[in-house]
């Protein structure tokens, strides 16, 4: 029983690298990237007489001719591939529309999932009504990105044992830039919990499950209370996980682990306070430098 | 009101945690939020107060008017409340969205804040019967995250505290009609004993057990919840239930019961800081959303 | 590309009566030593303060302070659309904007925070001046939130919420061909006077609010309320755009401090 009162104080940022103050790459709306007209144009430009303009403030990012302007914080720009963590809104005929902090609902096929009794099966009218026992609105999945609408909304399927539908675990919203990009992005952590680093900005935290068996095809879930052991390690991570958020470093599993590292000489409830969240992600950082060498 | 989608498996999650004593921040279950607290932000108010609670942020503005006292009782001034949920909060509050959360609440911190018990409204009369002043207490909701009475009570409660009301002085003209007379020097004024002003404490039954500082996930997973004003002494002032659940008598005597304690020790750690806050003076940097 | 010009008349008849009670009251706009009842000089703007991502919850917040008026901008979106789907653009996104000002804004307390006529008038404007900045074709069937709210007051209210707001929607990361920047200015004694404060909205001076796009040079918005003589339309409207054109460059500060403390550190 206790209430943390206190005055605010202004927020400094909290870095060891100096090179993030006077970088050059950083643009705002209305700024010529170029005058060039090799290059191609990418998210967050546009061209203006001829110039290369950008449109968001951020990053300037080239791949080889092409020029993206990276903002800091935007809503999720899906590419086929990308795994993402969504929450279903709507039962539709034939499909569920999923919210995945894209710009639009995304969409989930019916005949994008995996129904119980293997995979070869066919989809019958029946399937079409009883689509609501499979998901449900409210209901959260993991999914991958199958392709992209002409409008931009995503179209997503779960024909992966990895992928559907989530069970118990805490799922943590956060800007799509902060996830790193990895070969995989389901991670289970030595400190006794697994992670999803949805592309999408939406993380999800949940007890490493004991045996992989699921042969439901991924719509049974585990109402079995999780041990209190398991709870703390991931109500700590995701502390962890709102502190690294909140001082903008990059996420991934060795910066998400390396936070939680240093994080255990502090109760779990504490991690959110300003000066304890300063004091564990300057850790970490450090800690991310000298890994690197 | 806003709210958010919890699925069955998150639920059981959630309550389970609660049942363990260790929420999904990991906070236990009579622990609140941190807390961020400041006076004076709005210089056209004569008390203002923003209080941040997690994401839940409330700005309250206080201002100080003459108009007439209500016949039945002409030896006190009075409170007005006004809660405007703005669509800053939550697109769902655009337009008139906001209207019904806005009337529930201000009917609410009515009942609370505009007593005699809570407030000294004997000091807000001028001349008995004909002028008093009324101060109009109005809450700007600008983030919702879930337990939006306890920080709007504290957000009160710290702007009643720094509300400075100019002196008057009545003088009689010839024909005996009176004249008030307001002073022109700002620091003759008047402060308010926010003593016995109650802080509200929102107890959410959720499961088998309550827990108090809701975030909208837990509030999500409750049936009903309790809300009960407490003044610095642990005594009761007002208490009702609301949500469209409902609760047993023995839960409704045992939330009583750890609201009180909860409550009770809300006031001592506010008074302290605005004290703190106040001996800065001028000195203290202001931080506003500037910070 | 979505400029309006709205000028009314019928201001001119209460200008001049307050006009009368301005001279009364002993007010004088400029002094003869070329100041301000501010102390400013006749180009001078008021000190405009600003921060970029306050709220969590949001996809983009601001808040500015110009002088005493102080605004709070939130931008929800690019989003699914909300209610009526009557309103879908099936080519570019729906801007949706809200102003609303706090009940303890002004110096008489206000009865409503939105919804009477000055509000739901200001609201269009501020939709009208973001569809000619944010590039809405790139996001077909969704809906750009606005929402701006007023919490101190004085003068140039319009002005303050479109800076605040494009603070907001840059924070969100939503493209914009350049700043929308905006500034009030009044003409008193041949001389136009930039960034106008409450005294002097309401002290009688013909006032014009104009936002710019400052790069490309493009008016966005422009608007006045009152009598003017046309020959002096021309000076008046280049001291805005010259005003704007200081006010960008604050805007721009604020950005890039933003961009510097809160690029991503990936510890690379």
């Amino acid at each position: 029983m206790a209430a943390d009162m206190r005055l605010p104080s202004i927020r400094k940022a909290v870095s060891l690298l100096d090179s993030a103050f006077d970088r050059k790459d950083l643009v705002v709306p209305g700024d010529v990237i170029t005058s060039d007209t090799g290059f191609m144009r990418g998210h967050g430009t546009y061209v203006d007489e001829e110039k290369l303009t950008a449109s968001v403030a951020g990053e300037v990012q080239r791949v080889d001719k092409l020029i993206c302007v990276r903002p800091l914080k935007t809503r999720f720009n899906g590419e086929v591939g990308d795994v993402i963590v969504g929450r279903i809104t709507e039962v539709q005929q034939k499909r569920w529309k999923v919210e995945t902090n894209s710009r639009l609902d995304s969409v989930l096929l019916l005949s994008a999932v995996n129904l119980p009794g293997g995979e070869l099966r066919r989809r019958s009218a029946e399937d079409e009504l009883t689509m609501r026992e499979y998901l449900q609105e409210g209901d959260l999945i993991s999914a991958e990105v199958q392709s992209v609408f002409s409008d931009g909304a995503l179209s997503l399927h779960t024909r992966s044992l990895k992928y559907g539908k989530l069970g118990q675990g805490v799922l943590v919203q956060l800007s799509p830039s902060l996830i790193k990009r990895q070969k995989t992005h389901f991670h289970n952590l030595p400190c006794g919990a697994s992670i999803i680093l949805g592309n999408n900005g939406f993380v999800w935290l949940y007890p490493t499950p004991g045996q992989q068996d699921e042969e439901a095809g991924g719509f049974y879930t585990s109402l079995e209370p999780v041990s209190l052991a398991d709870r703390e390690v991931i109500s700590r991570l995701r502390n962890c996980l709102l502190a690294l958020a909140a001082h903008k470093v990059l996420l991934y599993d060795t910066s998400v682990l390396y936070c939680y590292e240093s994080s255990v000489q502090h109760q779990v409830k504490d991690i959110l306070k300003p000066e304890v969240m300063e004091e564990i992600v300057m850790l970490t950082q450090q800690k991310l430098l000298e890994q690197e060498g | 009101m806003a709210t958010v989608q919890v699925s069955e498996a998150e639920k059981v999650y959630i309550l389970h945690g609660i049942r363990d004593d260790l929420r999904v921040d990991g906070r236990g279950c009579e622990d609140y939020r941190h807390m961020e607290i400041e006076t004076d932000v709005v210089s056209n108010t004569d008390g203002s107060a923003k209080v941040t609670l997690g994401h839940t942020a409330v700005l309250v503005g206080i201002k100080a008017e003459i108009g007439k006292p209500r016949p039945m009782v002409p030896k006190e001034g009075y409170l007005e409340f006004f809660v405007d949920c703005s669509a800053n909060a939550t697109p769902e509050f655009e337009g008139r969205g906001g209207e019904e959360l806005g009337t529930e609440l201000s009917n609410t911190l009515y009942k609370v804040f505009n007593n005699k018990k809570s407030v000294d409204l004997r000091s807000l009369c001028i001349s008995a019967g004909e002028h008093c002043w009324v101060l109009y207490v109005d809450v700007l909701l600008l983030q919702c995250d879930g337990n939006l009475y306890d920080a709007i009570s504290i957000a009160i409660k710290a702007a009643l505290f720094n509300t400075k009301i100019p002196r008057v002085h009545i003088s009689s003209d010839d024909e005996g009609g009176k004249e008030i007379e307001l002073s022109d020097d700002p620091y003759d004024c008047m402060r308010l004993n926010v003593e016995n002003v109650p802080c509200i404490v929102t107890l959410c039954k959720v499961g088998h057990r309550y827990v108090v500082d809701a975030t909208l996930q837990e509030k999500a997973c409750s049936v009903a919840s309790l809300i009960i004003s407490v003044t610095h002494k642990g005594t009761v002032t007002c208490m009702r239930k609301v949500g469209g659940g409902s609760l047993d008598p023995e839960s409704v005597y045992e939330m009583t019961e750890a609201g009180k304690r909860v409550g009770k020790t809300l006031h001592a750690p506010l008074m302290k800081l605005l004290q703190e806050e106040e001996s800065l003076g001028t000195k203290r940097q202001k931080v506003g959303f500037l910070g | 590309m979505g400029n309006v010009v709205q000028s009314e008349a019928r201001g001119a008849v209460r200008f001049s009566s307050v006009e009368v009670c301005g001279n009364m009251a002993g007010l004088e706009l400029l002094s003869d030593q070329g100041y301000r009842l501010d102390g400013r000089k006749a180009t001078e703007l008021r000190k405009v303060q600003a921060r970029m991502g306050v709220f969590a919850q949001a996809d983009g917040s601001a808040y500015l302070e110009q002088g005493n008026t102080k605004a709070l901008a939130v931008v929800y979106g690019p989003h699914e659309m909300r209610g009526s789907r009557s309103r879908t653009r099936h080519d570019q996104a729906v801007i949706n904007c809200q102003y609303s000002m706090a009940t303890f804004s002004t110096a008489e307390r206000k009865r409503r925070p939105h919804g009477d006529r000055k509000s739901t008038e200001m609201s269009l404007h501020l939709k009208q001046t973001f569809e000619a900045a944010v590039m809405t074709q790139l996001y077909p069937r969704s809906q750009i939130d606005i929402y701006v709210k007023i919490l101190q007051s004085d003068g140039g209210n319009y002005s303050v919420c479109v800076n605040a707001a494009t603070l907001a929607v840059i924070d969100a990361g939503i493209p914009m061909r350049d700043y929308v920047c905006a500034c009030t200015v009044g003409f008193v004694d041949e001389t136009p006077l930039a960034d106008l404060c409450y005294a002097e909205e309401s002290g009688g001076v013909s006032s014009l609010a104009l936002a710019l796009l400052p790069r490309g040079g493009q008016i966005a918005l422009l608007q006045m309320d009152a009598r003017l003589h046309q020959d002096h339309l021309e000076t008046l409207i280049e001291a805005a755009m010259t005003a704007c054109k200081g006010v960008s460059k604050v805007l721009d500060e604020v950005v890039r401090q933003h961009l510097q403390e809160s690029s991503v550190l990936s510890g690379e």
